[in-house]
């Protein structure tokens, strides 16, 4: 157990789902920590989310995952000590962004963040555990162009049967579409929308489906993906918030969709890699091992 | 597990030798959880870690006794003798019997709950943990049973608020809450637990596919229900410490149906061939628990043929997933004395598996309760041994009131046990 002493407090530097993130000083090893503190609700002891998060990231100890090294317990407050990371990639990419023009990442640079991104979160299912709400501003990078994943205050650990679960999870913008159908039998499928998502925002420095209520992002999802049907996706009917008034659209063609936002030239392969990601019927989405084998990520494979 | 037949990736990232040729296996993932990285014991380490701790508090509590009988000058003989008597501390064996018997306490709050079976078995584990880590002459174990439980509740999702659950248990919060932080910490904040039921039910399917045709549906649900309450005894006993959720499920299946549980497991694991070099079941307890202990994921023909994508969410998909987890997670046990054998093909040693699980059966048979009196009495003495002067003041008191039978200590107590 370390001293609350031994840490002292330096700026604030966000918010997570359910506590406040200050960066903070080891005074002992002069290493750079994140606190992230948590208010002790008075009525129900521990919050259940920072409980959640403490379990789920004391089995997690992974090169892309963010760690946990303590928690202190302090009157009235808890505090999670996290390795400390520079950066998320939401403030990376709008740094980029000049006014309203949007730059994506250097295609080195995507690849590189999504074969992290997809370490982790292959480790986290092979882990039984969904994070269920993976965004830029949950992906935190360091100055040596590390990425994990941090924020696992929706996460939760998964067995058989997986059903009943919120479909309250995932910040709207990279939510599946079973899940927006209002489908709560998702599994890690849930995950690897997200990841699609968020590997097309990094190559048009803008987001995918920046949707604002439930029905438009849904909208915004069949515009470019095409509208589901039971040939292309079975039972998709069956969801409770599927809508046979649908306008039908066919889908766009995704590489053309993202040439005209970004510089970089773009290969097949990768097209492929976000067309297996963002299939609209969760059971035909690649898993994250299978995006990992992508000749995509040949150059990572053939490595050693 | 969600992915399938990918075998050879490299992964720069995660910096593994192993990692770079081959997935993990779940062999290595449960060799990384907190269950069995600060959970897991052989007997001679989960002994002396009892004893450490109970001679740890004895010794303070002894000392607390000779200064209250040194600064309390006018004990009359009786009293001395009575104190001498009653206020002892416990033993290791006592202790242990103690948390088990208020253990089943904490089973009988969650089924009058109603929670779900994982849910009150990690409450019993958080429980039975919290008292590896404390001494029962610390820390009363009616004080932790309801805060385990709702802990329990919250970090398994099944989320039900203090209100309620005080009202439920006809408890204060404050009580419940008093001790929620001392319970964290004592787990270590290690709060994610691994239970028999799931691979029990990879059992149950494997056992159907690998028995086809002969063994009768109705009878195998019979077994599954059985083995279901059997594995939730064993929450109760140590053979959590030193087995893995899935031995301990081939020992309940193995109390249940012998000779089912041997077919089947020859049936699975018999076939291979070149048996290495002997070794003790215990050899391999031990071997499981060091460091350098790197196997080869033992592949078996079930998990290659498993289609890319078992994550679905139908339920199919899952079933099959639970199945091939449960296998490799079964290979466990063995994976460490087969490094050197072939690569192909299931390495498990049928001789020293079944050993193992008949060795896990006998722990789970030989428990020993405790007796509500025997209970009683320790109960006494840990109030005592912890207050001596109010064993005295209520000496002085009986002796009051001399129209009633001398009954020496012990009985109020009761009162308290009947949770």
């Amino acid at each position: 157990m370390v001293a609350p002493s031994q840490f002292k407090q330096l700026e604030k530097v966000g918010n997570g789902t359910y506590a406040t993130v200050y960066k903070g000083l080891n005074k002992t090893t002069g290493v750079y920590v994140a606190l992230k503190e948590v208010k002790l609700d008075s009525e129900e002891g521990t919050p259940s989310t920072a409980i959640r998060e403490i379990s789920l990231m004391k089995e997690l100890k992974h090169d892309n995952i963010v760690r946990l090294f303590d928690v202190i317990h302090t009157e009235n407050k808890l505090t999670l000590v996290f390795e400390f990371m520079d950066n998320d990639l939401k403030k990376f990419m709008d740094n980029r962004n000049k006014g309203n023009s949007h730059k994506g990442l250097e295609m080195d640079l995507v690849k590189y963040f999504q074969w992290q991104l997809l370490q982790g979160v292959a480790f986290c299912h092979e882990n039984r555990i969904l994070h269920r709400d993976l965004k830029p501003q949950n992906l935190l990078i360091n100055n040596r162009g590390q990425l994990k994943l941090g924020d696992f205050g929706l996460a939760r650990a998964f067995g058989i049967p997986v059903n009943t679960f919120s479909s309250e999870v995932v910040t709207l913008w990279y939510r599946a579409p079973d899940v927006l159908m209002g489908s709560r039998n998702y599994c890690t499928s849930i995950d690897i929308w997200s990841c699609g998502c968020i590997l097309a925002e990094m190559i048009m420095g803008k987001p995918l489906f920046p949707g604002s209520n439930d029905e438009e992002q849904l909208k915004l999802i069949f515009d470019t993906m095409g509208t589901p049907v039971e040939q292309t996706w079975p039972q998709v009917t069956q969801l409770a918030k599927y809508n046979p008034l649908l306008p039908p659209h066919m889908p766009r063609d995704l590489k053309q969709l993202l040439q005209n936002n970004t510089e970089e030239v773009l290969d097949n392969n990768l097209v492929d890699l976000l067309h297996g990601l963002l299939q609209l019927n969760p059971d035909a989405r690649l898993s994250a091992r299978d995006a990992l084998n992508h000749p995509w990520f040949a150059e990572y494979n053939h490595a050693n | 597990m969600p992915t399938g037949n990918d075998i050879s990736e490299a992964t720069p990232a995660e910096g593994s030798k192993d990692a770079a040729t081959k997935r993990i296996s779940d062999d290595d993932l449960y060799r990384h959880s907190s269950q069995y990285t600060l959970w897991s014991f052989t007997k001679e380490q989960l002994l002396e870690k009892r004893r450490t701790l109970n001679a740890r508090v004895v010794d303070k509590v002894n000392e607390r006794l000779q200064n209250t009988i040194s600064s309390h000058t006018d004990l009359s003989q009786d009293e001395l003798d009575a104190i001498k008597e009653t206020a002892v501390p416990v033993s290791v064996d006592e202790e242990l019997k103690f948390v088990n018997f208020f253990a089943r306490k904490v089973q009988s709050f969650c089924q009058s709950l109603n929670l779900p079976t994982e849910v009150g078995a990690t409450a019993i584990s958080f429980f039975r943990r919290y008292f590896l880590m404390n001494s029962t002459m610390e820390v009363h174990p009616k004080h932790i049973l309801l805060t385990s439980i709702f802990l329990a509740c919250k970090s398994e999702n099944y989320f039900i608020g203090i209100e309620a659950f005080a009202k439920k248990t006809k408890s204060q919060p404050a009580a419940i809450l008093k001790y929620e932080f001392s319970v964290l910490e004592s787990l270590r904040f290690t709060l994610l637990n691994h239970h028999p039921y799931r691979p029990l039910h990879g059992f149950f399917l494997d056992i159907q596919h690998i028995l086809h045709g002969k063994v009768d549906l109705n009878y195998m649900g019979q077994i599954y229900s059985n083995c279901k309450k059997r594995i939730t005894e064993t929450i109760l006993t140590d053979v959590v410490y030193h087995y893995t959720p899935p031995q301990i499920t081939l020992a309940c299946l193995l109390i249940e149906d012998e000779a089912l549980t041997l077919k089947y497991l020859e049936l699975k694991f018999g076939n291979v061939g070149v048996p290495s070099e002997p070794e003790s079941a215990e050899a391999i307890i031990e071997e499981a628990k060091s460091e350098e202990a790197k196997s080869e994921e033992p592949k078996s023909k079930e998990s290659k043929s498993e289609g890319s994508k078992s994550e679905g969410s139908k339920s199919e998909g899952s079933k099959s997933e639970g199945v091939k987890s449960e296998e490799s997670k079964s290979e466990e046990t063995k994976s460490e004395e087969t490094l050197s054998s072939s690569k192909s093909g299931s390495t498990i040693n049928l001789d020293l598996l079944t050993a193992l699980v008949v060795e896990c059966k006998d722990m789970i048979l030989n428990v020993e309760a405790l007796s509500k009196e025997e209970a009683t009495k320790i109960d006494a003495r840990l109030h005592y041994c912890q207050n001596p002067m109010l064993l005295v003041d209520r000496l002085r008191r009986q002796k009051q009131q001399r129209d009633s039978s001398a009954e020496v200590a012990a009985e109020p107590d009761s009162k308290k046990l009947k949770v």
